[in-house]
């Protein structure tokens, strides 16, 4: 017992010095740690938000163990060295607090029960969930508007007042399709009485394979950072994923099969995971395998990896780990963490950031890797994956995603009902996207007026007030120039069939594949590389001539002549060419003469097309390769001239299903193109972006762009008021129109309005618009009507 | 000095008053300001220091300017059929300059008798991008980082533009002379550094690749005159007035798009537009800068910056394996090279100074990387040697000049606005290998000063996707101290 008082007192003095958390120690975390290391702040991936935050340590380890005085945590703040002391700048802690953390630390990290600095940053469910839908008011049965109806009475605001017929034939169109309906369809669904007819034309619009591939594609092209030219290309360090894109979009395959096959590719599809390549060396973080980890997160799961592919996120929740973990799982060597270009000498686990749902395999081989990260990705259960492409579907229909910006999936939703109901929607029609735009294209929703948007909109929490005006995309724009000018540039750049599987491609190219005959028969083989071929075809034209064009294409390059004149050459195979050679031919006997070369480095597939129409007072005619034309190996001169001793023999047709398709495709489209009468029209988002088009805010896409800009510069400003693509299609535009009869001024500018703008014009318009076609109509003055509607912020938006 | 335009001049429609442009531009300044565009980090006037000059011209040497042959001469070994590489350090001999003491390159005359109006950084280097591809190295440089990036890399003429906006609110505050972006190679490398990046098209680069035709570009379109482009706006307006959109389409999404409009109406038919047209100049004038593009390049500069202009690059062009990227034939192309940018520089430097805006004009002439005989990147270094001929010997004209890319050590000259007159800063080594051995200046320091005297702060920062994108990389980039006045 004599021990005793001397123990007590001990203890005492132990209790004395054992801090009172919320009163002593708290404050010196605040003053001193708090800037940079609780709420959304973790400089070095350190948090001190929660006592588990604090435990868990930063990216260089735990910083502190609950009784050890040994901990980095009490070392830093003496330190000596200015590189490490804690805090880096001001004075720092003083003898007492250090004392008091020390004690704080030696008796056990007390912390209050469910203290945090901040409160703690907002996690979104991962899984799916089923929200409860409020009943329908007045009728309005659809799902998305059951839950908005029951968001507006409960703020108290009114109601969306539904759009005009005409708004949301444009608005339908644009979204759905991106090109404008033609003057007879305006008239023809303004005229419809039927009350479903907005459903009835959503329904029409989706099912309109061609022209939904074609708007879409430039959507995905952004998100998938895919382009027909673009940085990385140069070295071989990039490659397109195009013809596979447009497959899947104009056959409707569902959406994860999409993303399974994005993760996991074949040939046709890696060029997303491959990323892009400069030549040369890159920091760390921008590794190709870590650009798979960044794309993998932002394009499926909207998190942005970016900044924790260098360093924990300062931002959220992601991690050095997390980034590396993604990235390790694409590649094919043990990869070191490296932080801010520094290696940490730690190897990267392959890992998923969503353990919950389950985990990729570290040690199985990449390709199984790759192949559990795309069911994983796909899993039924995660939410994420589902919430993020429908709430970038909502974004491009109604202008503002329900999480905004839609990248920042991490973020609350404004309504997570709303999501869910979405997100549900596309599971429910197993992955079709189109199922998706055309549940929220029906809704009440998406049928009101767009919103009244005042400059501070953005300021405070968003309020729904219906959907958003959007500015037409630079390929909306041109798409719609070029329709209501009803003129177009001759092809496409993009290797794509317009046509769903199976489908009879639209008539036009009726030219076969063809090569030297020794291909067939006894003596068939592969086609050298570095062959030369000459060809020869010939055709009477009977009547005087009035136009004539010849298409043509090679695998690998050629050079054409028509009557000796050389028309076209090509060397590459996906690129076929078309010129008019109106000029050079004439009533009576023509010849074509093609000299044709196979490229590469060992014997390989070849073939030669060359389809030449001519229009003359007796009718049509077309010349194209068959059995019927002949080769031979003689070279024709700079003139086209055969030798004359040239031993010609019949052609073979080259039997390759399927290996050409996208270029016969491109042929046919140039043929129906030329012949007129088509619908399969050149689509601004199928070619390389021009001048125009990157004016008009198409990206570079060396990012992922999601949200292109919505505000017009003053330099796009400048190139549409006097820019020469502009300028030539207004010109072509009032040629075409005053081709046309019109019965008066006012018919031609009506037909502007409604072509331009799906509505009649006002009175007071019409009188303006009439006064500048003139009462004898001029090409100046129709070319000056229509540059004067393209420059309507009503043309340039979809509202 | 300029004459109005010989043509009509536009007056001002009667819908929009002059009083009204004014208004419309007050409230977001020339710009219009994206509401999804990323903010500044703090306040604006934070990401600004104060200025020692208005407006900057950057003189673009594309292609790798070889130091040792332009402002940093070495021993000079003239050509002899089967000299070693090694003996080739410059293949010109040195002049002397207006600077005691300074010797430039001979073939730089004109340069060298202004060289006591700037300062001359011969410690510049970069980094080995491993293999170096121009277009990289060029992106490095415009931008301050080295590509790709996970986010879109503003030009620092974008960053000017951003922060500081346009000196006279008609002008476009980024104009880019020279180079073409279409029909070159390593095309699209080049559009992605020409460009504003996350900032948005309003702070990006007006392109005017033919100098001679720049004026074509603020003009109407081909073909209308000027009587019927005023009437077409005239009706547009009458247009937009008489739209049911008012009652649609809300006033800010209508009225920035407007604005826009207006902004490109008024520099279509403001008198600043003259600036566009170097045909006014006087022809002495025309001809003195006339070596080609370069030099008409040079004096479009002029023109511009005369009128309001805030940041204008002027190159020689980038078009792999010509111009600057001297692969063969180093010598004679340089020498014809000395011939296109020495009396155009030296002309702008004394017209600026004549015309009193020398002082706040910051003049920089720089290129991507320097050039040697015989090393490839810098001692030690992996890049892949892109020479042509590889011997040990020279035993054709054709190989004698410097046609490997060097990353150790480059010149930089900089004229006027807060600039240092008639001093060196920096030195290389005087044998090979030719590295910055005093003072060296990165690119981020490099950038760091070029934006402090204009005005930018070397910290200045902007928040995209939640995280801070800086001038200089990471907030580093230090002025460097010797060189400013």
């Amino acid at each position: 017992m004599r021990g005793a008082p001397f123990l007590l007192a001990f203890a005492a003095a132990a209790a004395a010095a054992a801090a009172d958390f919320s009163h002593e120690i708290v404050p010196i975390l605040r003053k001193h740690c708090a800037e940079c290391h609780t709420g959304d702040k973790k400089k070095g991936g350190l948090s001190m938000n929660t006592r588990a935050d604090l435990i868990e340590g930063s990216e260089d380890g735990p910083v502190v163990k609950p009784g050890d005085l040994a901990s980095r945590m009490l070392a830093v703040v003496v330190s000596a060295d200015k590189d490490e002391r804690m805090p880096p700048k001001g004075p720092g802690l003083s003898e007492a607090e250090v004392a008091k953390l020390r004690s704080w630390v030696a008796d056990g990290l007390k912390w209050d029960e469910g203290f945090a600095f901040k409160k703690p940053a907002y996690e979104p469910p991962l899984k799916p969930r089923t929200p409860e839908l409020p009943a329908a008011v007045e009728g309005r049965a659809h799902p998305v508007d059951r839950v908005l109806d029951a968001w507006t009475a409960k703020t108290g605001l009114a109601r969306p007042a539904p759009a005009s017929d005409s708004a949301f034939l444009r608005r339908a169109h644009l979204d759905l399709i991106g090109l404008l309906p033609t003057p007879e369809e305006t008239t023809a669904f303004l005229a419809d009485s039927a009350p479903d007819k907005r459903e009835r034309l959503v329904r029409r619009l989706l099912a309109r394979d061609v022209d939904y591939a074609d708007h879409w594609m430039s959507f995905w092209n952004d998100l998938l950072r895919n382009d027909y030219a673009g940085t990385g290309y140069i070295d071989g360090g990039r490659k397109q994923i195009t013809g596979w894109l447009y497959a899947f979009l104009v056959n409707n395959r569902p959406y994860d099969a999409f993303v399974r096959e994005l993760i996991a590719p074949t040939p046709d599809s890696e060029g997303f995971s491959k990323g892009i390549v400069w030549r040369g060396a890159v920091s760390a973080g921008q590794l190709p395998q870590l650009q798979f980890s960044q794309s993998v997160s932002q394009a499926f799961l909207g998190i942005n990896m970016k900044c924790a592919s260098c360093h924990d996120s300062f931002v959220d929740r992601w991690k050095l780990k997390d980034a590396y973990g993604l990235a390790a799982i694409y590649s094919a060597k043990p990869m070191e963490l490296v932080r801010c270009d520094v290696a940490t000498g730690r190897t990267a686990e392959a890992a998923w950031p969503f353990p919950e749902l389950g985990q990729v395999d570290a040690a199985a081989p990449r390709e199984e890797r790759l192949r559990q990260l795309a069911a994983l990705m796909t899993h039924p259960e995660n939410g994420r994956f589902q919430r993020t492409v429908v709430n970038r579907l909502w974004h491009r229909l109604m202008g503002r995603g329900v999480v905004h910006p839609v990248d920042a999936m991490q973020s609350e939703p404004w309504n997570q009902d709303l999501l869910d109901v979405l997100a549900n929607r596309l599971v429910e029609s197993k992955y079709d996207l189109r199922a998706v735009l055309a549940f929220i294209a029906t809704s009440e929703a998406y049928r009101s007026r767009a919103e009244v948007l005042s400059a501070d909109a953005d300021e405070g929490a968003y309020v729904y007030r219906g959907p958003r005006a959007k500015r037409l995309t630079a390929e909306q724009f041109v798409d719609s120039v070029w329709r209501v000018a009803d003129a177009y540039p001759g092809k496409i750049d993009a290797s794509v069939v317009r046509a769903p599987a199976g489908a009879a491609p639209p008539s036009g190219l009726v030219a076969q594949p063809v090569w030297s005959d020794d291909l067939t028969g006894q003596r068939a083989r592969l086609p050298a590389a570095g062959e030369v071929r000459t060809f020869r075809g010939s055709l009477a034209v009977h009547g005087a001539v009035k136009r004539a064009f010849v298409v043509a294409g090679c695998d690998n390059e050629f050079e054409l002549w028509v009557n000796g004149v050389r028309v076209a050459s090509g060397d590459n195979w996906t690129d076929p060419q078309l010129a008019d050679v109106t000029a050079h031919v004439r009533t009576g006997r023509n010849e074509v003469v093609a000299r044709a070369r196979n490229a590469g480095s060992k014997p390989n597939a070849a073939a030669f097309w060359a389809q030449l129409h001519v229009r003359s007072a007796s009718g049509d005619q077309v010349l194209a390769t068959s059995p019927q034309w002949q080769w031979t190996e003689s070279a024709p001169g700079p003139d086209g001239v055969v030798p004359k001793d040239a031993k010609w023999q019949p052609s073979a047709v080259v039997n390759q299903p399927g290996v050409w398709a996208s270029a016969e495709s491109k042929m046919n489209q140039m043929v129906a193109g030329a012949v007129g009468g088509s619908l399969l029209r050149p689509r601004a988002g199928l070619l390389k972006a021009d001048l125009l088009q990157r004016t008009l805010g198409r990206p570079n896409r060396e990012q992922i762009v999601s949200m292109r800009p919505n505000e017009l510069s003053t330099l796009e400003a400048i190139d549409l008021a006097n820019g020469a693509a502009l300028a030539d299609l207004v010109d072509r535009g009032a040629a075409n129109l005053l081709r046309r009869k019109w019965d008066s001024p006012s018919a031609l500018a009506r037909h502007v309005y409604l072509a331009a703008l799906c509505r009649e014009p006002s009175p007071a318009e019409l009188a303006v618009a009439a006064g500048m076609v003139g009462e004898a109509p001029s090409t100046t003055g129709v070319a000056d009507l229509l540059w004067g509607v393209f420059m309507l912020p009503e043309f340039q938006t979809v509202r | 000095m300029s004459r109005p335009p010989p043509e009509l001049d536009l007056s001002l429609p009667e819908p929009l008053a002059r009083r009204e442009f004014l208004r419309m531009l007050g409230a977001a300044g020339a710009a219009t300001l994206s509401m999804s565009a990323p903010r500044a980090l703090g306040a604006e006037s934070a990401q600004r220091v104060p200025a020692k000059a208005d407006a900057c011209i950057l003189i673009w040497l594309a292609g790798g300017m070889a130091a040792p042959e332009t402002f940093d001469p070495k021993r000079y070994a003239p050509y002899e059929k089967g000299m070693s590489y090694s003996q080739v350090l410059s293949t010109f001999p040195s002049i002397p300059t207006a600077v005691d003491g300074v010797r430039i390159c001979e073939g730089l005359e004109g340069v060298a008798g202004v060289m006591d109006r700037g300062t001359l950084i011969r410690s510049a280097f970069q980094p080995d991008l491993g293999s170096i591809l121009h277009s990289r190295h060029q992106f490095h440089w415009h931008t301050g980082y080295v590509p790709p990036q996970t986010v879109a890399c503003p030009h620092i003429g974008a960053w000017m533009a951003r922060v500081l906006g346009p000196r006279n609110p008609v002008m476009p505050a980024f104009i880019n002379v020279g180079q073409r972006l279409e029909g070159v190679g390593e095309s699209e490398e080049l559009k992605a550094f020409t460009t504003a990046g996350f900032f948005g098209g309003e702070f990006g680069p007006m392109n005017l690749p033919y100098p001679e035709e720049a004026s074509a570009a603020v003009r109407p379109p081909k073909g209308m005159d000027p009587g019927r482009f005023v009437n077409r706006d005239r009706e547009f307006r009458r247009l937009v007035d008489a739209s049911p959109d008012r009652d649609l389409l809300s006033d800010h999404q209508r009225n920035s798009m407007l604005r826009s409009m207006d902004n490109a109406y008024r520099l279509l038919s403001a008198k600043e537009r003259a600036a566009f047209d170097i045909s006014l100049e006087p022809k002495e004038v025309q001809q003195d800068y006339d070596t080609g593009r370069f030099g008409r390049g040079c004096l479009l500069a002029r023109r511009l910056v005369e009128n309001g202009a805030r940041f204008v690059e002027v190159t020689t062009e980038y078009v792999p394996f010509f111009h600057w990227d001297t692969h063969g034939k180093g010598h004679e192309t340089v020498g014809r090279l000395h011939k296109e940018i020495d009396r155009p520089i030296a002309r702008l430097i004394r017209d600026l100074e004549a015309r009193g805006l020398l002082d706040r004009t910051l003049v920089v002439i720089a290129s991507e990387f320097s050039r040697d005989a015989m090393i490839e990147g810098r001692p030690g270094s992996a890049a892949k040697d892109q020479a042509f001929n590889r011997g040990t010997t020279i035993e054709n004209p054709d190989h004698y000049g410097l046609h490997r890319h060097f990353t150790g050590g480059t010149s930089v000259m900089m004229f006027g606005g807060g600039v240092k007159k008639g001093h060196v800063h920096g030195a290389t080594a005087d044998e090979r290998p030719l590295v910055a051995i005093k003072d060296p200046v990165s690119i981020e320091d490099l950038h760091a000063t070029i934006f402090t005297l204009m005005g930018v702060s070397p910290k200045a920062a902007f928040d995209i996707e939640g995280r801070p994108f800086y001038s200089t990389v990471d907030g580093k980039g230090r002025a460097v101290g010797g060189v400013m006045a």
